[in-house]
């Protein structure tokens, strides 16, 4: 029995319909990596499936239990880190995960017992007994996710466990989700960064404006891709005649900054001195070249046509995730 | 029969609610220093309504706290609205409906806080008030006030707690304050049935809390008698009746 | 240096933001409008008989006696609404924008005063439509309402000063708002809401002295009596005290503000 299961699961908020049919199966044991920009629908997939909000259309089963008729038992099975890290700033860190073992229904005495366990698991023994509003943020997380773990959940949602923080302590919340789901819990996690779900994910879902747009393993969905792509930095001026120029060469790809050149070639390294003979030829100065194997963000590109992560300083702002 | 984890949960939210006045304990000011200051001032305006014909007492303290009893539950249930609305803005809300916890468990955790929270301004209150000569109301008197007040304390929550499940904002603070101001004072607050003006007389005669005022005030200004504190005790049922199945109802609806 | 004529459209256009924020946002209407006139309500409903106490002055009815209380209440929350706004405007780092500009550093107190007083004016004039709706007449006539008004908008800018002084000395909101019970018992020791030959001790003797009596006293007068009287003039005197007090009081925090960044 897959830990998650979703058929066609839909969220309509008055006219919006933020999520769209979407449909996935996240085996028991698995990391699955729910990827997509702000405002795709991940947030609001993952509140339905915890519980939070109310499907307007299609199914979905965690743990075994159906999400709307069977809410409660959902709940039981599994552990939430959301978004907003919903802490108490004037509770300390203790008496956080002890209240949450007292929510998730453990006696008193093994609560403690737990959240002393817990503690030392996520390195906040040493601040343990300060109020949180003292914490920095990689310690509101790490306190979020053990919290998350007291009850020892089947199967663990994290959105965006790692957005705000530094390189460190991303690292450490990796640490810490492998070694979770080395012990067997299911990890349903969103996120925004590429190399993320690139390095921690089994199975990877993108979704873009509300439905799943490819689905698969990371290398399989890169292998789709198929062929790396050299990235030229131009001087502006000069882009409209070098991009006439690389399209005789191979394919076009759209530019993630005004003044880049993308294009597809199907031999690797081995087209970079036709590349750069070429552009020579025409007397176009060439500031960089770099050649890019396929990414995560080039399956987005692929399937969708705009990047999920923007270069570009000037890029629009992307509305804020339901 | 409520299970033992529903009373441990419904245990430890009122554990939480109390880090606010331990940990703030400024935070509590404003909740007591409010009703307090009210008494006082009120005694010193009106106190000599009591020269009026048909006044039942020539102790305005005696008659006037009741009302200001009621005034400091009032406030403290519509601030633990407040502090819920602000706990959605947060997202700490999401914590507690994520989990296993029954939604009338997490709102008992809430009303109850109100209710205990309550009896701070009331004792604030009471002291004053003897310290400017209102009556003694006698150990029965006192008992009835107390609960009366945690039972108003309660019935302020449930409905501000409607309004903040309801609007999800702080912004409907104002809301849950006015409400509660206009539910109390739209009684025999001021004066006594018969010397109040045309409207004010009839809201106050169909006001459901015009009976725990004068339920409340019945030992202050003259002896208890049932026929007194019953109406009181049907009005706050009715009332924490009506407004805890609203508020229930807002907790159950959060995923809509 | 700006010229005067720059900085009376710098205070304009500071004023309507005031005024435009108050609007916009009804938590903060609620305590100057809504409030009040509960409050007002409640109070003549309740307290109504107290008309028919000997010694009580002559009135039409016991809501013309308490618009002037209620006009009172009403401007001194809208003037630390002015002061609340003004310390958020700190906090936020806005001031800081202001103060950057080519203008006068006195404009942005100013402009932010400006509001209080389009405030004051739109409560009096509310409170003065809720008396004639209800049946309370204004034995001043036209002539009564406008001094009314003007009174109830200039002791609103005076007040205000107070809270704008503590807000730029602080910088701080909580504080500000930590001011509003003691808005309260300036009204109770005062004759806004009772006579004051009928107030209990010691409140009687306080109000009898209290400024806030004399501006009471002055925006009721024009109300319940007409312009026959002394009350406007010394409701004025009074004013222009309060003014001066919390003037010296702004002058000084904003320059301590500039000098020493908080």
């Amino acid at each position: 029995m897959p830990a998650i299961s979703v058929e066609g699961l839909e969220r309509a908020f008055d006219d919006v319909l933020a999520v769209q049919g979407v449909d996935l199966t996240v085996g028991e044991g698995e990391i699955y990596g729910f990827l997509g920009p702000n405002g795709a629908g991940k947030t609001t997939t993952v509140r339905m499936l915890t519980t939070l909000l109310l499907p307007t259309g299609g199914r979905a089963t965690v743990a075994g239990h159906d999400v709307v008729k069977e809410a409660r038992a959902v709940r039981a099975s599994i552990g939430v880190a959301l978004q907003e890290a919903a802490l108490d700033p004037l509770m300390t860190g203790r008496e956080l995960i002890r209240l949450q073992a007292t929510l998730q229904g453990i006696p008193t005495a093994e609560g403690r017992r737990r959240a002393d366990d817990l503690l030392e698991r996520v390195d906040l023994v040493a601040a343990a007994d300060r109020r949180i509003g003292a914490y920095s943020g990689g310690m509101q997380r790490r306190l979020d996710l053990a919290a998350a773990l007291v009850h020892e959940p089947r199967v663990l949602f994290l959105d965006e466990p790692t957005t705000g923080l530094d390189p460190v302590s991303r690292k450490t919340i990796w640490e810490e989700v492998r070694a979770l789901n080395a012990e067997g819990t299911t990890v349903f996690l969103t996120t925004q960064y590429l190399e993320e779900a690139d390095q921690l994910a089994d199975n990877v879902g993108i979704i873009d404006s509300g439905r799943i747009v490819a689905e698969g393993t990371p290398e399989s969905l890169k292998a789709e891709i198929g062929n790396p792509h050299v990235r030229l930095t131009l001087a502006e001026g000069s882009i409209a005649q070098a991009e006439e120029i690389c399209r005789q060469i191979g394919k076009l790809l759209p530019p993630k900054d005004a003044r880049s050149v993308l294009v597809e070639v199907e031999n690797g390294a081995a087209d970079i001195p036709r590349v750069v003979r070429a552009l020579d030829d025409a007397g176009i100065e060439v500031g960089s070249l770099d050649l890019v194997t396929p990414t995560l963000d080039d399956v987005f590109v692929e399937k969708t046509g705009h990047h999920l992560e923007r270069d570009d300083a000037n890029a629009e702002e992307e509305p804020v995730e339901a | 029969m409520p299970r033992r984890e529903d009373l441990a949960t419904i245990a430890a939210l009122v554990g939480r609610a109390k880090n606010e006045l331990l940990r703030v304990p400024a935070a509590a000011i404003p909740g007591v220093l409010a009703p307090t200051i009210f008494f006082l001032g009120l005694n010193g305006v009106f106190g000599n309504l009591t020269q009026l014909n048909g006044f039942t007492t020539d102790s305005y303290p005696s008659f006037l706290v009741a009302v200001s009893l009621l005034q400091g539950a009032g406030f403290t249930g519509a601030a633990t609205g407040v502090n819920l609305a602000r706990d959605i803005e947060g997202g700490w809300l999401d914590r507690l409906l994520a989990s296993p916890a029954p939604r009338w468990v997490l709102l008992s955790g809430i009303v109850l806080s109100a209710s205990l929270r309550a009896f701070i301004p009331a004792t604030a209150v009471l002291a004053v008030a003897f310290a400017i000569g209102a009556h003694w109301p006698g150990l029965d008197g006192l008992l009835i006030a107390y609960a009366m007040v945690a039972a108003t304390a309660a019935v302020a929550a449930c409905y501000a707690s409607a309004l903040a499940l309801r609007y999800r904002s702080q912004a409907a603070a104002p809301l849950m304050q006015a409400g509660m101001l206009a539910l109390i004072l739209c009684t025999t607050a001021y004066a006594p049935l018969a010397l109040m003006q045309g409207w004010l007389q009839d809201i106050a005669r169909v006001n459901p809390m015009t009976q725990v005022v004068d339920a409340v005030r019945q030992g202050f200004v003259g002896g208890i008698a049932w026929s007194d504190t019953w109406p009181g005790i049907v009005a706050l049922a009715g009332m924490l009746a009506i407004l805890g199945a609203l508020s229930l109802r807002g907790m159950r609806r959060t995923a809509v | 240096m700006s010229s005067l004529a720059a900085n009376l459209r710098v205070v304009r256009a500071l004023g309507m933001r005031s005024v435009r924020q108050t609007f916009r946002r009804p938590q903060l209407m609620a305590p100057i409008i809504v409030f009040p006139t509960l409050l007002l309500a409640i109070q003549t409903g309740g307290a109504g008989g107290a008309v028919n106490l000997p010694g009580f002055p002559p009135v039409q009815s016991f809501l013309q006696f308490m618009l002037a209380g209620a006009m009172m209440q009403s401007l001194m929350l809208a003037a630390n609404s002015g002061g609340i706004a003004l310390a958020v405007d700190i906090e936020m780092g806005f001031t800081d924008r202001l103060f950057a500009a080519p203008i006068s550093r006195y404009a942005v107190v100013l402009g932010r005063l400006a509001g209080t007083a389009a405030l004051g004016v739109v409560t009096a004039l509310w409170f003065l439509a809720v008396g004639l709706v209800f049946g309370a007449e204004i034995a001043g006539g036209v002539p009564g309402a406008l001094v009314a008004i003007a009174l109830t908008a200039s002791a609103a800018v005076a007040i205000g000063g107070i809270g704008a002084s503590i807000a730029l000395r602080t910088g701080k909101s909580s504080i500000v708002q930590g001011m509003f019970p003691l808005i309260f018992v300036v009204l109770f020791l005062s004759t806004a809401f009772f006579p004051e030959a009928l107030m209990v001790e010691p409140a009687r003797t306080i109000a009898e002295y209290n400024p806030m009596s004399f501006v009471v006293e002055g925006i009721r007068q024009p109300i319940v009596s007409g312009l026959d009287g002394t009350d406007v003039l010394d409701a004025a005197i009074a004013v222009v005290g309060i003014a001066a007090f919390s003037m010296v009081l702004s002058v000084r925090a904003l320059r301590h503000r500039l000098r020493t960044g908080g």
